[in-house]
Parts: structure tokens; sequence; C-alpha cells
């Protein structure tokens, strides 16, 4: 089950770049990716949304292996800043969840 | 007088022609007595022929005429025209069916669909041999309205009748008009409060002297038919009567009340829409705060009480739009609040999806549900934690952390069980008031001189409230400003001598057309003939044949069987 975490929500949220909200699901960067990775933007950004902290913690590996090559984004129909959410999370991941900075 | 019957039958170019054969209908019934010309034309609808026809109505000195070809819903006006301009009294002209009811039915056997249409033209024929010219039915009408219902679209269409130069009453059951519009924080798409609109409207009404508003007032009696009705009104003064020519019944809806526990309702913090409203126009300075505590996530869970699998069965279309502005309002008031939304399908249709997209830029969260899965509340101290399993997310079960609960409620016909018996409102499967028809007669209901408007006939936001209002009034201004109705007279007649004053068909009749009275010292049926819909209920009820329909009487049936039932074809 999901717990919706209001920290992580309020973290986010101070992120004015971050716009995932935007994303209607229709797959396409899903399609487009080259890594074939794992786990798909769209759903990735659904669990930031939600503030799931423990899928993010679990998925760290795969934000990382991102090439952020912009194929994705290039052609999201919504306009989703998607290497830019990535690197917001990434960012997240570093400093706030292992606090390696 | 003897019959000089003119008959036409039409090949439709094709559609009739092709499977049957028109000369061979001609040939057939041109020897039917009393028939004096018998022509078939390759379209009776064109300018030529009917042209032709009213030149042999006219040559012939003919008195009834006999038309096969398409459904009377189609010509049924042109014909009867033609009918005039030739000299002709309409109601001796009979339409046959032989497109519809022959060569379309009958593709595969062009002999059968042939020896149909010459049956069916035989009957037209009988028919038409004892047709008796009729004139249309002439009621005065008195020019006033009475609206029920002073919400936006009963106020609505009282400044547009009065508008009009109708008199227009006004009864409103509440110690104040405006409805549910009065009592709401903002409303879509304007952004005002809903306080503002009603007072706008109020402005109307004292700027007009022909409208008479009635409060805390309702409607007890009514007498008459269209053009005429007699309506008793009670009030705080004592009881009093109005002369309308129209009634527009507007008495809008109420919000669906939750059961107690449905989605935990009933514990401090969980608020139908309406309350929601309340709350936010009452205001709360600085912080949100409900009931002492603050408020930080709020949830909004949609669809209750709309779109159930039994009741409420159907959609009541202004409520996503509703949520979704409402969650813009605290968005602006309040932006660190946090909106979760549960929602089944968000039909914030037609120019309002930019609220929905507003309000996901805004940060709202939306989580999407689909039964039997539904959101489960559960109270938890202070606060409320709501589990459903999220279709956005693959089906993963979310739970999500609340401070307030909005559950977003529908709308549920107003209840007036009074109104419904006085009026003899028709009503639908939903509980709401039936229209005519829903797409071409919206405001109409089957009794002449009755409309609906606004959310009594089915869920509906403000716009499309005000805009049946309007369509009400327009369809009672091309009732009453000509100050005379013509009705079709094919409506049903007593014959006094035979009728026994039995009342078989005072019980038949479903619009109270018929009634008993006294005539020279003998109880016989009376028929309203304004009220009358022509539709034979009350015919074949009758013990004595002493009532029958202008148009349909008992001999001309008799004689159209006999047209069927011969068999010389």
């Amino acid at each position: 089950m999901i717990q919706v975490d209001e920290r992580l929500l309020e973290r986010i949220a101070k992120d004015k770049d971050f716009n995932a909200q935007a994303c209607f699901n229709c797959g396409t960067c899903s399609a487009l990716c080259p890594m074939g990775l794992g786990l798909l933007p769209r759903e990735l950004f659904r669990y930031v949304l939600l503030g799931a902290r423990d899928r993010l913690r679990e998925l760290s590996d795969v934000i990382f292996s991102c090439l952020l090559c912009r194929l994705c984004e290039a052609n999201c129909p919504r306009g989703v800043r998607i290497t830019h959410n990535i690197r917001t999370l990434r960012s997240y991941l570093v400093k706030d969840e292992y606090r390696i900075l | 007088m003897e019959a000089k019957i003119g008959v036409f039958i039409c090949y439709c170019g094709g559609n009739i022609s092709d499977y049957v054969d028109c000369e061979r209908v001609r040939e057939a019934v041109s020897k039917e007595p009393g028939v004096v010309v018998a022509k078939t034309f390759m379209f009776t609808c064109s300018d030529a022929a009917q042209e032709e026809m009213i030149a042999d109505i006219r040559k012939e000195g003919l008195n009834a005429i006999v038309i096969a070809s398409c459904s009377p819903k189609l010509h049924l006006q042109t014909f009867r025209n033609m009918a005039r301009r030739a000299g002709l009294n309409p109601y001796t002209y009979v339409q046959v069916n032989i497109r519809e009811q022959c060569s379309w039915a009958h593709t595969h056997h062009k002999e059968a669909a042939t020896r149909k249409a010459i049956r069916l033209v035989r009957a037209g024929i009988a028919k038409a041999r004892l047709s008796i010219p009729l004139e249309p039915i002439k009621v005065k009408t008195t020019p006033a309205v009475l609206v029920v219902g002073a919400g936006v679209a009963g106020m609505r269409a009282a400044l547009a009748l009065a508008d009009m130069g109708l008199e227009v009453h006004v009864v409103e059951r509440e110690k104040a008009a405006g409805g549910w519009v009065k009592k709401w924080a903002r409303v879509f798409p304007s952004g005002r409060p809903g306080e503002e609109l009603v007072n706008t409207l109020l402005k109307g009404f004292e700027e007009r002297e022909n409208i008479y508003l009635y409060l805390e007032t309702e409607v007890v009696e009514k007498r008459g038919s269209v053009g005429q009705f007699q309506v008793r009104l009670k009030g705080p003064q004592g009881e009093q009567e109005v002369e309308v020519g129209a009634i527009v019944v507007a008495t809008g809806f109420s919000p669906y009340v939750p059961k107690e526990g449905e989605f935990a309702y009933g514990a401090s913090g969980v608020l139908t829409l309406q309350e929601l409203h309340a709350l936010l126009k009452r205001g709360i300075e600085g912080r949100f705060v409900y009931a002492g505590r603050e408020v930080r996530n709020v949830a909004f869970i949609y669809c209750v009480g709309s779109r159930e699998k039994e009741g409420h069965t159907y959609c009541s279309r202004y409520c996503c739009t509703a949520a979704v502005y409402l969650g813009l309002l605290l968005a602006e008031r309040y932006p660190e609040v946090k909106q979760f939304h549960f929602y089944r399908d968000m039909r914030t249709y037609g120019k309002y999806e930019i609220f929905y997209h507003n309000c996901l830029e805004k940060g709202a969260i939306f989580l999407r549900f689909e039964p039997p899965d539904v959101p489960k509340v559960e109270v938890a101290g202070e606060r409320f934690f709501i589990r459903v399993k999220d279709r956005l997310t693959g089906g993963e079960e979310v739970e999500v952390p609340a401070d307030l609960v909005v559950l977003v409620t529908g709308m549920v016909l107003s209840p007036n069980e009074n109104l419904v018996n006085v009026l003899k409102l028709p009503v639908g499967k939903d509980a709401f008031f039936n229209e005519v028809h829903p797409k071409l007669r919206p405001v109409e209901t089957v009794i002449d001189g009755l409309f609906i408007a606004g959310a009594c006939q089915g869920p509906k936001n403000i716009a499309e409230s005000v805009t049946s209002g309007l369509a009400a009034a327009a369809k009672i201004g091309a009732l009453l400003l000509q100050k005379e109705l013509r009705l079709e007279p094919l409506v049903a007649h007593v014959l006094k001598d035979r009728c026994t004053g039995c009342g078989e068909c005072v019980a038949a009749c479903p619009y109270e057309a018929l009634s008993l009275k006294t005539e020279d010292g003998k109880q016989i049926a009376y028929l309203n003939p304004a009220l009358c819909k022509g539709e034979g209920a009350c015919v074949p009820v009758c013990p004595e044949e002493a009532i029958e329909i202008w148009g349909y009487g008992h001999e001309q049936i008799r004689s159209m069987i006999q047209g069927l039932c011969k068999e010389d074809l």
C-alpha cells in the first residue's frame, strides 16, 4: 500500500518547475525510452505526486539509470519537463534521503 | 352529399414504385364508389404535382382526397395546406402511408407489398368517403403566466415573460427568492457569489410592474386548460385565485443527503458540497481552520448520490465542475492546503474543462476509482484516512490522510408531492419531471400549457437552467401572444342522445378532459375539447358507443375495415 507522505509532497511543491501534474498518462514517454527502463516516467511521476516516499527509495536505481536523452520530453504532448523532473528527484534522493551531500 | 373523391398515388421517385406497382394500385382503386379521379405522380409533394392536384380538386369539384405516399409525420401539413389552397377543408384529406408501411417494409415481396398498398388505399378511400369538414377549436388566451419556483430558472423565465408584456405571477414556497444559487459561495464560470446573480434578477423584478412575487405561497388547485387556467394560491395572507394562460414549473432540485455513515458522513469534518459552500461563504480569516483544528489536507469524494447501481442511477452533471471550481477557490484562498480528488470520471464538460486543467496545475491530486472499489473513509481521532485502489497508479492501493472530507453530492428532485398532484405533473423514472421529447420538445409536458424548466426536469447547472427557463418563456410567448389559440379538432365528442352518464369514459381519460354533468335533467359525460388529446382511451370503454373522435368516427372505422378486407386485388 502507498502511504502518502506529506513531507515529500511539501518538498516537491517547493520546486516550481516540477510539472508532472500535466501528465495525462498517454504512454508516449514509455514507448520511446531507449533504455526500456523498468520504471516508466509516467509511473514514476505518479508516485512522486502521491508522495509515495517508500516507492521512491525502492526505485532509486532506475531513477539514476535514466540517460537524460530527452527523447520522451521532446515528444510529450503535455509539455512535461521530464528530464528536469528526474534531476529534481535525484537531488531529493541525494540530499533528503541518503544525505550524501 | 355525394362523395367526390380524388386519389393521388406517389412513386416517391422509386422509393415506393420500385416495390409497389403503383399503376396496379391506381387501377384497383379507381372503381371504388365515390372515386372521381385516380392518378399517379413521381413526387406528390412536388410543386408541379400539387398544382395539378389543386386543379383537379377545382375542376372535378372534389369534396375529399386521399394521398397515398409517405408517413403523415413528413407531409401531413404540406397536403393540408395544399387542400386549403384548393378551397377544400383540410380535414377531408386522408393520408395513406404506402412507403414506410409497404415498399420499405416488404422489399423482399413486391406482390405482397402491392396487395397491401391496395388494401390500405381502399381503407383510406372508405375513411374519406365519410369525412366531415372540421374547423380548428378556438380558445381565447389570458395574457398572464404562473411561474412556480423562484430559483434562477423561474426568475429568468419570469423576466423574459414580463418583457413580452405578459402579467407574471411568481410563486415561491420559501421565505426568499433565489433557491440554492443564493446559498453558493462562488459559481462557475463567472466567479461571482451566487447571491449576486440572484440580486441581479431580483432587481429586474423590482424594475418591472407586471411581475408579482408571492413568497411562502403554494399552489393548491388548478382548473381550466391551455390559454385559460384558474389557479388557487395559498399564502400567509390566505387564499387567492389567479387567471393565467400558461404555467411554468421551475421547482428545482434538492441536494442529495448522504445516509448516516456513508463515507463517514455524520462525523465532524465530513461535509457535503452544499456544506462546503456555506463554510466558504461565511469565510475564514487567515489559516483554514475547521472545528478548531487546522486543515492541511482536503479530500473530495465524487459521485456521492449519483450514478448509483440502484436508486439515483443518473449523473448529476454539475457536481464535477462545482467541486473542481471550489477546489480552485480553496487553492486561491489557502494555497498551502493540499487537495486530493477521488473521482470516477471527470465530467467537467464543454467550456468548463479548463477548470479541471487549472485545478491540476494548482497541484491538486486526482485519484480515480471504479466501483465496486469505492474509497473507504476511516475516522482516526481528528483525522481521516481515505483508502482507495487508484486506477491512475495501476490499481495500487493508496492511503491519503485528510483533515476535511467533502462529499461531492448530486441532485435529487425537490420533493413536492402536493404540486405533482395539483398540476398532474408527469414524473419520470428518476423522479424528475418529464418533458414530451428530450431533444425536440424539451420544456413542454404532455399537458398543453404546462411547461417545465430548470433542474426539476433533471440535473442542470445554472447556465442550463436559465436556458431552459428562457426556452419555456419563448414557447409561452408564442402561445399566449396570439390572443387566440387554434387547436387540432381531432378530439372526442359525446353523442348526447346515446350517453347514459355511466362515467366509464371519465375514468379512462388520462388527461381529465371528461367529467360528468347534468343537462336537461339527465347526467351525461361532458368533454373539454382543449384538454382532449384525441387519444381515444374513452372510445372502446363506452358501452353505448356514445363517444367518438372527430375524424375517426365509428362508421368511418367500420367502413375502413370493410375496405381493408375487400378481396379484389
